[in-house]
């Protein structure tokens, strides 16, 4: 059992905050751990990363070599990259750079040092912040409440199928295209199956969490020119299991589900707002008043939620 | 004699249903408040208590009902009135997955429509739905009926035990092991009768039953490709 939720705001505001709260009433679903995948006001140029190191005493070796690989795709900081610590050994970072000269090139070197350091989100927009613990630990530690942007996912994880470690939090990013982000609820029946089909690919897995699988399967139906309505569709026949999942991109926000109708989808969509959760109770902290709940309760259902306004003023 | 109300909002769960279980002891009518579709409200109220919740609720709402009167305005989560043993409840929207899940009995009747696995190894009592009952709706039900009066989605009736499916409207699919039966003129009096009481009968439904084809209960592993449907 995990809890997934999703929002969109019609013009920029404090998404974090909302996120937060739906994760929070949806603690009791699962709080080994809880990540968020926000959408900011997308840059023009140069993308942000949020990023994780395993051994906090190696932050500046771990920064060099990160540089360095940087800088042999033409490509540097633009900012400081910042970082959050707590007692864990390990630590995470957000960092702004100027465009690699190819970004699939780059995080195919990037990922050669994952063992230390991995990059978990890359977008203009995009930022994936993720850790062990409850919806409220992993937004106090990461100030996720005070973010702004336009559109984004939470996820409570309740680990039933592989270790809680702090990278094998959701949402996982669909590497190496920027911005696409998904969360899911469920069990992936046929993981090993597939993970040995797209390894064999050229396919790098970074966790043996099965809901990984789900962002590798989709970037390589969006590098083989799927578009996100078709790889939600194919995927509810081509992967096995109960599955409730959400991808987000810059545009939108989709959602795909299993062919026995086993994992709940609740949304309120209101003048081109929506809010999306696994359980009405939690909908209603960012919606509470009684309105027009739509449940994606039978099988095999897809959907997709544009997002309008990205960049008007708050 | 006045109306009892009880006020939901963010207090815990345990504290709202210690506070309905005091207020049913009064014999007064129950109100319940700014329910805010939370989970697990009115569990295991007893016979003779006549409660009801304003606005929408979450899961399991009256399950383990032991002979109350509940009413609920608008939706329901999963599984409403699960297990429950007798009484009556009535959801004036959208009952969500699994309402009736396992019931012993009672009377379970739905406004809207219902999600899916309506019914779900109920063992007795009547569920009454007005609208479409969802995908798999009555799959392992053991013992009494289910009654939609606008359609039913996929996989209808799957896997039935003793229970049975009155659908009258579109059936989208059936589900396996389902044999579907001319009603006799008893058997939809009997349902007629059912019905009469929420105000529902009318003759001139074309009403399918189906009750279990019962090659299921007799599995042979050997015939397991016949029953494989993914």
């Amino acid at each position: 059992m995990c809890g997934i939720a999703g929002r969109i705001l019609n013009a920029p505001g404090k998404v974090g905050d909302d996120l937060v709260e739906l994760m929070v009433a949806q603690e009791h679903r699962g709080s080994d751990s809880t990540g968020f995948a926000i959408y900011g006001i997308p840059r023009d140029t140069g993308y942000v990363l949020r990023g994780m190191g395993f051994d906090k005493t190696s932050i500046d070796s771990d920064m060099d070599d990160f540089r360095n690989i940087l800088k042999s795709h033409g490509s540097d900081f633009i900012e400081d990259p910042t970082f959050v610590t707590n007692e864990d050994s390990h630590y995470c970072t957000r960092m702004v750079i100027s465009d690699p000269k190819d970004v699939t090139r780059w995080i195919n070197d990037a990922d050669e040092i994952t063992d230390r350091f991995e990059v978990q989100s890359c977008g203009r927009s995009l930022e994936i912040i993720k850790d062990v613990g409850s919806s409220d630990d992993v937004a106090n530690k990461h100030g996720v409440r005070e973010l702004i942007g336009t559109h984004g996912l939470g996820h409570a994880r309740l680990a039933t199928e592989s270790s809680v470690l702090p990278n094998a939090s959701h949402p996982f990013w669909a590497r190496p295209f920027p911005d696409v982000a998904i969360v899911h609820n469920g069990q992936i029946t046929d993981y090993y199956t597939w993970r040995t089909k797209l390894e064999h690919m050229g396919y790098r897995f970074l966790t043996y969490n099965d809901s990984e699988l789900i962002a590798v399967w989709v970037s390589d139906q969006m590098k083989n020119g799927l578009t996100m309505e078709q790889a939600l569709t194919k995927s509810i026949t081509s992967i096995d299991g109960v599955f409730t999942y959400m991808i987000a991109q810059p545009d939108g926000i989709g959602f795909a589900k299993d062919r026995f109708a086993m994992k709940p989808l609740v949304t309120v969509q209101n003048n081109g707002e929506l809010a999306a959760a696994t359980e009405e109770q939690a909908v209603r902290r960012v919606v509470p008043d009684e309105s027009d709940i739509i449940n994606y309760d039978g099988p095999s259902m897809t959907d997709i939620w544009g997002v309008g306004n990205r960049r008007a003023a708050a | 004699m006045s109306d009892i109300i009880i006020e939901v909002g963010d207090r815990h769960i345990r504290e709202i249903n210690e506070d309905i279980q005091a207020a049913c002891k009064t014999g007064e009518k129950i109100i319940v408040r700014n329910t805010l579709s939370r989970h697990n409200l009115g569990i295991g109220l007893p016979d003779g208590a006549n409660i009801h919740f304003e606005g929408s609720v979450g899961y399991y709402c009256g399950g383990l009902n032991n002979g109350a009167t509940i009413t609920i305005e608008r939706n329901g989560g999963w599984g409403i009135g699960e297990a429950m043993a007798k009484g009556h409840i009535t959801v004036g929207g959208y009952a969500g997955m699994s309402v009736g899940a396992a019931m012993l009995g009672g009377t379970i009747h739905v406004k809207g429509d219902s999600g899916p696995r309506c019914g779900v190894a109920m063992k007795g009592g009547n569920i009454i739905v007005e609208g479409k009952i969802g995908y798999q709706s009555g799959f392992m039900s053991h013992s009494g009926k289910i009654i939609a009066l606008g359609g039913a989605g996929a996989s209808c009736a799957d896997a039935l035990w003793e229970g049975e499916v009155w659908v009258a409207g579109e059936v989208e699919s059936l589900g396996v092991d389902v044999n579907i039966i001319e009603p006799s003129a008893e058997d939809v009096a009997e349902v007629e009768g059912i019905l009469e009481p929420l105000g529902l009968n009318d003759s001139s439904r074309e009403w399918r039953k189906m009750i279990s084809g019962q090659r299921l209960w007799y599995f042979e592993s050997r015939d397991a490709n016949a029953w494989l449907m993914i």
